[in-house]
C-alpha cells in the first residue's frame, strides 16, 4: 500500500463521515432501534397459514404482470436498441434514440406506476404499463451494449456482400447477440417479479398491495406470509433461469458442451 | 487428400488483359494523420491469382478492404471492374454481391449452422418477403449443399459454426464466398496459423474454384513460399508502399518490377532490417 493510496482511502472515509452527518445517519440510533426489530420479527413468526392461498393467488397475478411487462417491453426495446447501436447507425440516428431511452430510464418503475395509476386508475394494468416502460428503458440499454460488443468480423464479411441493413440485423446481429438477449430477457423477468411485488405500494396491483396494507396495520404475521411467498417464488424463478442459462446460453457463448441431467 | 493439380496457378489462357482492379496513387488513413498506404499503384488482370505479402501492419489488409469498397481512400482513384467503389451507389452495391470477401478472422456467424453461414452469400438474391421470413428458395439450398460438397463439408451442413476445426471454418468461409457466384475473391491471410498440409488443402480448394468459376483471386499472405506456389503475380507491401511486384510462371520469375521505389531505396530498407 503506497502513501498515495492511504490518502485516497482516508479521503473516502472522511467523505462517508461528512455525508452521514448531513443525512443524520446515526449508528447509535440504529443500535437503540434494534429491540423494535426484535418485536417485528417476533410478530412475523406468528405466520397465519390460512392466508397462503390468497398470497399464492396474488403472487400469480404478480408473475403474470411481470411476464406481460417483460415480454412487451422487450419487444419494444429490441427495435429501439437496433437504432441506438453505434455500430449500425449514424450519429444522427443513435444520439436521439439514446437520449429518449435515457429519459425513460430517469424514472424508477414506482414513479411510472404512480403516473399510470393517475392515467388508467388503480389496479394491475397500471402496474403492467409501468413495468413495460421500465423494461424498455433498461433492457434497450443492455441490448444496444450487447450489440455493440458483437464481433465486427462477421458484420464486415456480410456488409461486404452488399446486403440491406435489415438483412444484416436479421442474419448476423440477432444470431450473434442471441445468447446475450436471452440472458437479458431472463434477468429482466427475474428483476421485474421483484419490482412488481412492490408496485402494489402505489395501488398498481400485485402482491405488494397486500404486504403494504398489512404492514400499515401492524399485522406483521399476515405480511410475513406474503413476503415468504415472494421469497420462494424468486428462488424458484432463479433456479429455472440457471437451468435455462446452462442449457442454452453458456454452451453457445463458449462453444462447449454442457452436460444437463 | 485431393490430387494436386499439375500447375496450381491459373493458366495464362484464363487471364484476360482486362483490368479488374486499378489503383492509382492511393493514400489511406484511419485518423487523417498517419497514412497506412502511401501512394500505391496497382493493376490486376481478370482471372489472375494475385498475392499480396507483407509483415503485419504493412497495410495489406487495408489494401484488400479498398477492393470491395469497405474502405474509401483519402487520396487517389480506384476502379473495380471500371467502376468507382461507393457503397451508396446502386451500381457498385450490385457489384458487391459478386465480390467474395473473407476477413482475417473469417467472419462466420458462430451460433448458426454451416449451411446457414453458406446461405448468407445468397442474401442479395432473396426477395424482401423471403428475407423477412428467413426462407431461402429450394434451389439456393441445393446450390449451398453442392458448394459444401465441393469444399469437402458434406454431412456437416447442420453443425454449428463454433463446433468446427480451424480448417473446416475456412472451408465454410470459402463456401459462403462461392455462394455469392463471385467474380472476385478477396481473402485475408486465410491459411496463416494452419499447418502445412491443411494450408495446402485450402489453397488447392481456392485454385480449383478459381479454374471452375474463372474468378480473380486476390489473397493476402504472410508466407512468400505459398504466394509463389499459387500466384501469377506477387506484390510485396512494406510500410504502406509497394516495394516489389513479380510475375511468376511455373517456378520462374518472369517479370520483376521494383514498384514505386528505386533499387537503392530497397537496398537501404533491407540494410535497416538487417540492423534490427
Amino acid at each position: 500500500m503506497t502513501p498515495k493510496n492511504n490518502i485516497v482511502i482516508g479521503i473516502i472515509i472522511g467523505l462517508v463521515i461528512i455525508a452521514s452527518y448531513n443525512v443524520d445517519a446515526n449508528p447509535i440510533e440504529f443500535v437503540e432501534g434494534l429491540p423494535n426489530l426484535a418485536i417485528v420479527v417476533e410478530e412475523m413468526l406468528l405466520v397465519e397459514p390460512k392466508y397462503v392461498p390468497t398470497a399464492i393467488w396474488a403472487m400469480f397475478e404478480t408473475i403474470q404482470m411481470a411476464f406481460i411487462g417483460t415480454i412487451i417491453g422487450f419487444a419494444i426495446a429490441l427495435p429501439l436498441s437496433m437504432l441506438a447501436a453505434r455500430n449500425l447507425n449514424s450519429k444522427y440516428v443513435y444520439a436521439p434514440v439514446r437520449a429518449l431511452l435515457a429519459a425513460i430510464r430517469t424514472f424508477p418503475s414506482i414513479l411510472w406506476a404512480i403516473l399510470f395509476v393517475i392515467m388508467v386508475g388503480l389496479g394491475p394494468f397500471a402496474g403492467v404499463l409501468a413495468i413495460i416502460m421500465y423494461t424498455v428503458g433498461f433492457v434497450a440499454k443492455l441490448q444496444y451494449e450487447a450489440i455493440e460488443t458483437i464481433d465486427s468480423d462477421p458484420m464486415d464479411a456480410v456488409i461486404s456482400i452488399g446486403v440491406s441493413k435489415w438483412q444484416l440485423i436479421r442474419y448476423v446481429v440477432i444470431p450473434e447477440s442471441a445468447s446475450h438477449l436471452l440472458s437479458q430477457l431472463l434477468y429482466m423477468f427475474d428483476y421485474n417479479i421483484r419490482q412488481t411485488s412492490i408496485l402494489g405500494l402505489v395501488g398498481a396491483g400485485g402482491i405488494g398491495f397486500y404486504i403494504i396494507n398489512y404492514i400499515k396495520f401492524f399485522e406483521y404475521g399476515k405480511a410475513a406470509v406474503f413476503m415468504l411467498v415472494v421469497l420462494i417464488t424468486v428462488l424458484i424463478i432463479d433456479w429455472i433461469s440457471v437451468k435455462i442459462r446452462d442449457k442454452y446460453i453458456i454452451k453457445s457463448q463458449h462453444g462447449m458442451e454442457v452436460t444437463t441431467k | 487428400m485431393k490430387q494436386t493439380p499439375i500447375s496450381k496457378k491459373p493458366s495464362s489462357s484464363l487471364i484476360s488483359t482486362k483490368k479488374i482492379i486499378q489503383m492509382n496513387n492511393i493514400w489511406t488513413s484511419y485518423d487523417s494523420k498517419n497514412f497506412v498506404l502511401e501512394g500505391i499503384n496497382l493493376s490486376i488482370d481478370r482471372g489472375t491469382n494475385y498475392a499480396i505479402i507483407g509483415q503485419s501492419g504493412s497495410g495489406k489488409s487495408t489494401l484488400l478492404k479498398l477492393m470491395n469498397g469497405m474502405m474509401i481512400p483519402s487520396k487517389g482513384t480506384i476502379k473495380i471492374d471500371y467502376v468507382s467503389p461507393n457503397m451508396n451507389d446502386k451500381k457498385f452495391k450490385n457489384m458487391m454481391h459478386t465480390i467474395g470477401y473473407i476477413p482475417q478472422n473469417l467472419g462466420l456467424v458462430k451460433n448458426i449452422t454451416v449451411l446457414e453461414n453458406t446461405l448468407l452469400g445468397a442474401l442479395p438474391r432473396l426477395t424482401k418477403t423471403q428475407s423477412l421470413l428467413k426462407r431461402f428458395p429450394e434451389h439456393e439450398i441445393q446450390e449451398a449443399k453442392r458448394i459444401l460438397n465441393l469444399v469437402g463439408l458434406s454431412g456437416k451442413e447442420n453443425r454449428k459454426a463454433y463446433m468446427l476445426s480451424g480448417g473446416e471454418k475456412r472451408r465454410v468461409a470459402i463456401a459462403r464466398a462461392l455462394m455469392q457466384k463471385p467474380s472476385i475473391l478477396l481473402a485475408d491471410e486465410i491459411v496463416s496459423e494452419l499447418d502445412y498440409v491443411t494450408a495446402h488443402e485450402i489453397m488447392d480448394l481456392i485454385a480449383d474454384a478459381q479454374k471452375r468459376m474463372n474468378l480473380t483471386a486476390i489473397m493476402v499472405h504472410h508466407d512468400m513460399q505459398l504466394a509463389l506456389e499459387y500466384a501469377n503475380r506477387v506484390a510485396v507491401i512494406k510500410e504502406g508502399q509497394k516495394i516489389l511486384e513479380i510475375g511468376v510462371e511455373g517456378d520462374s520469375i518472369v517479370d520483376f518490377q521494383t514498384g514505386d521505389m528505386t533499387y537503392d531505396d530497397i537496398m537501404e530498407m533491407y540494410a535497416d532490417d538487417a540492423q534490427k
